[in-house]
């Protein structure tokens, strides 16, 4: 025997044995480790009390465990080595030996990350073996880890140790169990099992290492409670293998929690076949509820008592019990006792009178003796008459005769002396079983004598009846009677403990039982009526307190009081009420404040929520630009869901009558005022300055080109003057912006961008409607990256069906920029025009390398194309000519000289665009003569500095990648930019914004 | 190496808050090799605190200026006079120069640009890893030459926790399991054996937990 717990009984008389698992509350709350403790008690050998578990701060495992001792349950004491070192481990077990703990169980411990407290430092003064192996020695050896002697006391606990054998290496954990059971493990207790066939591989290596007959291992089991738990488990508990079996059968079932209970007791059965398994441990975490069940259904009920619980400490409350079962008892005694005391009051009284009577019988004699007495006196006178009368004569025959009768008479006497002394010691036996006092007994004597002196009379025997003559009946029926007592008055016990707990049903029955036994008892009456009463007024208030319950509050899941859960739905309905005011939905709010009311009168923010509302207070919404960034894996909500309905027209009247102002959407701290417009004219400003010291009039125009159809076609070109040199020339049409999309979900789009399009990645003609509608489009460029041979290569035709959807789905103008892949770009934009008709579209890139399909194509559909070249001014006026030669319009060219993003490579594109507008516009380069695409915002959002996240020395990452898109534009804006393309809807409306400014 | 990493940049704002006169003095030991502390990173520091000062509307004056390294009495002999020219010296050494100038320096106001990080290896450019925790009492000959002080979350002495799976850390499966590691080489190297035994309970002294750590080599003391 090494410390006599039950569990190492149970275990070693060879008996399947149950432990199971008992989680501490986050909170100082006695009751809820007591009751939790009530619910295991009786249906599994021990109970393991976790230390902290997953490194949440709880109450201390040694603390709990004795709470549960308290209560008759055995506990195994849980230790790791994560919040204490060897100084502190060792003095909590020689606490916990002192008041009785006899189990313990040793572990490393979860890593203080998963926690509530991360920020902590993990101790790891040892590991679990290492404990293990102090623990022992301080057993076995008794001694301290550092070798001192423990005098006397040392800690006589029983050790265990965890295995996990879903963790890696597979092959290492068996040697890790031998590592345990050599450093003092006496049972292990497993990781949850659901892979069985895994745990039995597992055993399989146990046992050929021989260590099933030196370790007793006990397979950890949890019933699954939803499918959400199996699935959590699945995923994020390192080392637990959830089986899918295991979720499908959850997700089958009608009742989940039925069907983990199955799961587990399924579990159980087959566990309890593989050899070497000692018994189970269930963890049914925060779902103790479930124990006695699963162990009944396994077949593992009832488990043999615990004869050796026995706290050390107790609670106040069991020490009460304790105290007035006690008291019960006495009372019990006193009353018995009083019943005999009766009993023995009721035999004297009998007795007296039986003596009474016979004293009265023996009067009689002794009067009939006196009668005799009388008559012998007149026969003496009679004689002694005679005497006289015959002195003479025959005087002295006569005389002796007279002599013998009295003679007689002295011998009656004697007896009646005897006879008195046979009163005397009859009265001592009397008083000796009566137990009657001496005062009593002198004075019963001094009467007998009396009329014994008064009548001396017939020595006849009194006879004196035995006090033991009458008590045997009395002692065959007393226990009964004293044992149906004592069980009214537990009853009546129980049923004022039941009704003081409110469980007025209980008592109820408690009080029936009590009169059906006793059915005069005064008390069990009282209660009994107080019970019923107890009953109405409950059944009352359960009526007055339905209709209190709002509609919308779902019933209070376990685990939670009914204020706690009131109370939370009153917060969760005055931020609802709070969120609607914030919409401008006064009804919403309405509603909801006055749920939360209905719930909690007094609620002080529901009470000035439903005044807000109810007086239409409603603060100003501010438009929203930002749709958040949804934190949790749900649909993203749209913009729109986050914009009132009243906003959300007054928008779009705005938009009607001034379409082309966009609202400038910024972000908090970047929006920004329109730029102010210069209204003094620059002749003016430059006072006596001739004009032509600061003017250079251009001689060439460029081209103008149309894009799209009907009301929003747009035309981009037709400067005479360098950009916004307004002073030099004219410049009729404001560049144009045109919104980026992909044919496909973008793959590498950071955050700060995809959120605005996340909710229509997956619909192009969605995500074109939502450029236009929600953030003013003027036109769409959509790059059919879908179709690039290097990356998802998706078929020509596919993309095709696509473009035309897009085309054919909104009324801006649409630009398809192919992959850069010429040759199946070419195929794709083909099958394109193949498919519009005669809709007017862009495409691009045409290149050196597919002008001439791509041309002749444009040509024959009179479409607009993108002239692409690599920087360079010399290859962009080549390409012209190559298109013209081919019978191409230079009216139907839009030149793209290939741009790069601030800090990569802006000033070559600047330099070149530059150079380009000069020769077009100074020197008359024909063929140069045509307006500028630049496709920026897909170089833009593929730098590093719109891809680091924010800090704090780079700052804000949506606002560093917007001001990185808008500066780009503005440079190649200044540089003679016509047609930008896009993405961040911020860094349009900037764009938009500045271009507004300069015009 | 000695592995650091420049403070937040507000942080030494705030530091420097009040100061006119400022030294921002680079190493050019363990901290330039992990590009945190060297000349370049003094120039970039610099730098950026003058922007951040202008910006503030509160210029500051700062010199720039690298040692050989900030740990050896020998190096740190100019910064004796020269550093009461300045109103305080950003150190951008490790710990240990920051600490050294202040034990040597009287009258040098000394404050750290950087947080130490701890001893690690280059893994490739821009990434370094801890390697060893300077425990004291090296167990490396029984551990396959992998330190489970340092690489595993628990410093485990006895084979890799329930946590682990897949050669993966519980606590983030970026981590490696050093223990699941020394596993495969002990047994690829037939010394399994030495998984098996039970390492006993440390002693920790070495590691710090016996008070600050000295050396002294009397064959070499002055």
């Amino acid at each position: 025997v090494i410390s006599g717990s039950n569990l190492e009984q149970v275990l070693t008389s060879g008996q399947f044995t149950v432990t199971g698992e008992l989680g501490p509350p986050q909170n100082g709350n006695f009751d809820i480790v007591r009751d939790k403790a009530r619910i295991l008690k009786g249906h599994v050998d021990a109970v393991n009390i976790t230390d902290c578990q997953t490194a949440i701060v709880r109450m201390s495992s040694l603390t709990a465990g004795l709470i549960a001792l308290s209560e008759g349950v055995e506990p195994v004491m849980q230790v790791t080595c994560r919040d204490r070192n060897r100084i502190g481990i060792q003095s909590d077990i020689l606490g916990a030996s002192a008041l009785g703990i006899k189990n313990l169980l040793c572990l490393t411990g979860d890593h203080q990350k998963f926690g509530n407290h991360p920020q902590s430092k993990g101790v790891f003064d040892m590991d679990s073996i290492q404990l293990l192996g102090m623990v022992k020695t301080m057993r076995d050896d008794k001694k301290f880890q550092c070798g001192d002697e423990i005098k006397s006391h040392e800690p006589r606990l029983f050790l265990g140790a965890a295995a996990n054998p879903f963790a890696d290496p597979f092959e290492y954990r068996p040697i890790r169990v031998a590592k345990k059971v050599e450093a003092g493990a006496s049972f292990i207790q497993t990781q949850i099992i659901y892979n069985v066939e895994k745990f039995a591989r597992f055993m399989e290596i146990v046992r050929d290492l021989g260590l099933h007959e030196k370790v007793y291992i006990l397979a950890g089991v949890t019933p699954p409670k939803s499918v959400g738990m199996a699935r959590y488990m699945k995923k994020f508990v390192p080392g637990l293998d959830v089986t899918d079996e295991v979720i499908e059968r959850l997700k089958g079932a009608k009742d989940p929690k039925e069907e983990g209970i199955n799961i587990c007791v399924d579990i159980i059965k087959q566990v309890r076949e593989i050899p070497g398994v000692a018994g189970v441990h269930v963890m049914a975490i925060e779902w103790e509820q479930a124990v006695p069940e699963i162990v009944s259904l396994a077949g593992l009920s009832p488990r043999p008592g615990a004869k050796t619980v026995e706290p050390r400490l107790r609670s106040s409350e069991s020490i009460e019990l304790i105290v007035s079962n006690a008291k019960e008892g006495a009372k019990a005694e006193i009353e018995k006792a009083l019943e005999q005391a009766q009993a023995s009051r009721d035999l004297v009284i009998k007795e007296k009178e039986e003596i009474t009577s016979a004293i009265s019988s023996l009067k009689r004699q002794t009067e009939e003796a006196t009668a005799i007495a009388d008559q012998k006196e007149t026969e003496i006178k009679r004689l002694t008459e005679e005497l006289a009368k015959t002195r003479a004569g025959r005087g002295h025959a006569q005389a002796a005769k007279g002599l013998a009768s009295n003679r007689e008479s002295i011998a009656l006497s004697s007896r009646e002396r005897r006879a008195l002394t046979s009163v005397r010691s009859g009265l001592e036996a009397l008083r000796k079983g009566l137990g009657i006092n001496e005062d009593q007994l002198e004075a019963l004597r001094r009467f007998f004598e009396a009329e014994f002196l008064l009548h001396s009379d017939t020595a006849e025997q009194v006879t004196i009846p035995f006090y033991e003559e009458a008590v045997p009946e009395e002692k065959l029926e007393k226990p009964e009677a004293a044992a149906r007592r004592k069980e009214v008055v537990n009853l009546v016990a129980k049923g004022n403990v039941l009704l003081h707990k409110n469980d007025a049903a209980g008592a109820l029955d408690a009080f029936e039982k009590a009169l059906a036994i006793e059915p005069g008892d005064q008390k069990a009456g009282e209660g009994l009526k107080k019970a019923r009463e107890a009953l109405e007024s409950a059944a009352l208030e359960e009526k007055a307190a339905a209709p209190a319950v709002p509609e919308g509050v779902p019933p209070c899941p376990e685990g939670l009081s009914s204020e706690e859960w009131q109370r939370k739905w009153v917060i969760r309905f005055v931020a609802t009420g709070n969120v609607c005011l914030y919409k401008g939905d006064v009804d919403g709010a309405l509603k909801a404040f006055k749920l939360a009311l209905e719930l909690e009168p007094e609620d002080e923010k529901a009470r000035a929520g439903l005044l807000k509302a109810e007086s239409g207070l409603i603060a100003p919404v501010p438009v929203p630009a930002e749709p958040e960034v949804p934190e949790k894996a749900e649909v993203p909500p749209t913009p729109e869901s986050k914009i009132s309905p009243v906003i959300k027209e007054v928008k779009a009247e705005a938009k009607k009558e001034a379409p082309v102002t966009t609202p400038i959407t910024g972000i908090e701290g970047l929006s920004f005022a329109e730029l102010p417009k210069e209204t003094t004219a620059l002749s003016e400003r430059a006072g006596s300055v001739p004009g032509n010291q600061f003017t250079e009039p251009c001689t060439g125009v460029i081209r103008e080109i149309r894009l799209g159809e009907g009301e929003k076609a747009l035309t981009v070109g037709g400067a005479s003057a360098l950009p916004f040199h307004m002073f030099e020339g004219d410049m009729p049409h404001a560049p144009h912006i045109a919104f980026g999309i992909l044919d496909s979900e973008p793959e590498d789009w950071p955050d700060v961008l995809g959120k605005y399009y996340s909710d229509v990645f997956s619909d192009p003609v969605a995500w074109a409607r939502k450029c236009i509608n929600d953030y003013g489009a003027e036109a769409i460029c959509l790059s059919l990256v879908s179709t690039d041979p290097n990356g998802m290569n998706q078929p020509s035709s596919q993309a095709a069906k696509v473009a035309q959807s897009v085309i054919e789905g909104v009324d801006v103008p649409v630009i398809l920029w192919g992959c850069g892949n010429a040759e199946k770009d070419t195929e794709t934009l083909r099958e394109v025009t193949n498919l519009i008709g005669s809709h007017k579209v862009c495409m691009g890139p045409l290149s050196d390398a597919n002008y001439r399909s791509l041309g002749a194509t444009a040509m024959a559909f009179q479409l607009p194309v993108v002239a692409s070249t690599p920087i360079d001014v010399n290859l962009a006026k080549q390409l012209n000519i190559l298109l013209e030669n081919l019978g191409l319009s230079l009216d139907q060219i839009l030149v793209d000289p290939s741009i790069g993003a601030v800090g990569y490579g802006i000033e070559y594109s600047y330099s070149v665009m530059e150079r380009i507008r000069l020769a077009a516009l100074t020197q008359q380069d024909e063929k140069l003569q045509v307006p500028f695409i630049c496709n920026l915002g897909r170089e833009v959002w593929k730098t590093k500095e719109c891809r680091l996240p924010s800090n704090s020395h780079l700052g804000d990452q949506e606002r560093r990648g917007v001001l990185m898109e808008a500066i780009t534009a503005s440079t190649l804006l200044l540089a003679g930019g016509e047609l930008m393309i896009m993405m961040h809807p911020k860094a349009v409306a900037l764009t938009e914004a500045l271009i507004r400014g300069m015009i | 190496m000695i592995i650091a990493e420049q403070k937040p940049l507000d942080e030494i704002l705030k530091m420097i808050s009040g100061i006119e006169k400022l030294l921002v003095l680079g190493c050019r030991g363990c901290v330039a090799v992990c590009s945190t502390g060297g000349d370049k990173e003094v120039g970039i520091l610099a730098s950026a605190l003058r922007l951040g000062r202008k910006k503030a509307g509160k210029p500051i004056e700062i010199d720039e200026e690298t040692y050989v390294r900030q740990c050896d009495p020998e190096y740190l002999e100019p910064l004796k006079e020269d550093g009461k020219n300045y109103d305080a010296v950003l150190s951008m050494a490790c710990g240990v120069g920051v600490n050294f100038i202040a034990d040597r320096c009287p009258g040098v106001n000394v404050l750290p640009a950087l947080n130490t990080s701890f001893y690690g290896a280059n893994l490739s450019s821009g990434e370094w890893a801890e390697m060893c925790a300077g425990c004291g009492a090296c167990i490396l000959h029984l551990t396959g030459g992998l330190c489970p002080v340092a690489r595993c979350a628990k410093s485990l002495s006895n084979g890799p926790c329930g946590g682990s799976v897949g050669g993966r850390c519980e606590i983030n499966k970026d981590v490696l399991c050093i223990w699941h590691q020394i596993c495969e080489k002990l047994t690829s190297r037939k010394q399994d054996q030495l998984l098996r035994e039970i390492v006993p309970i440390r002693d920790w002294r070495p590691s710090g937990h016996g008070g600050p750590r000295r050396r002294i080599r009397e064959d070499l003391l002055p």
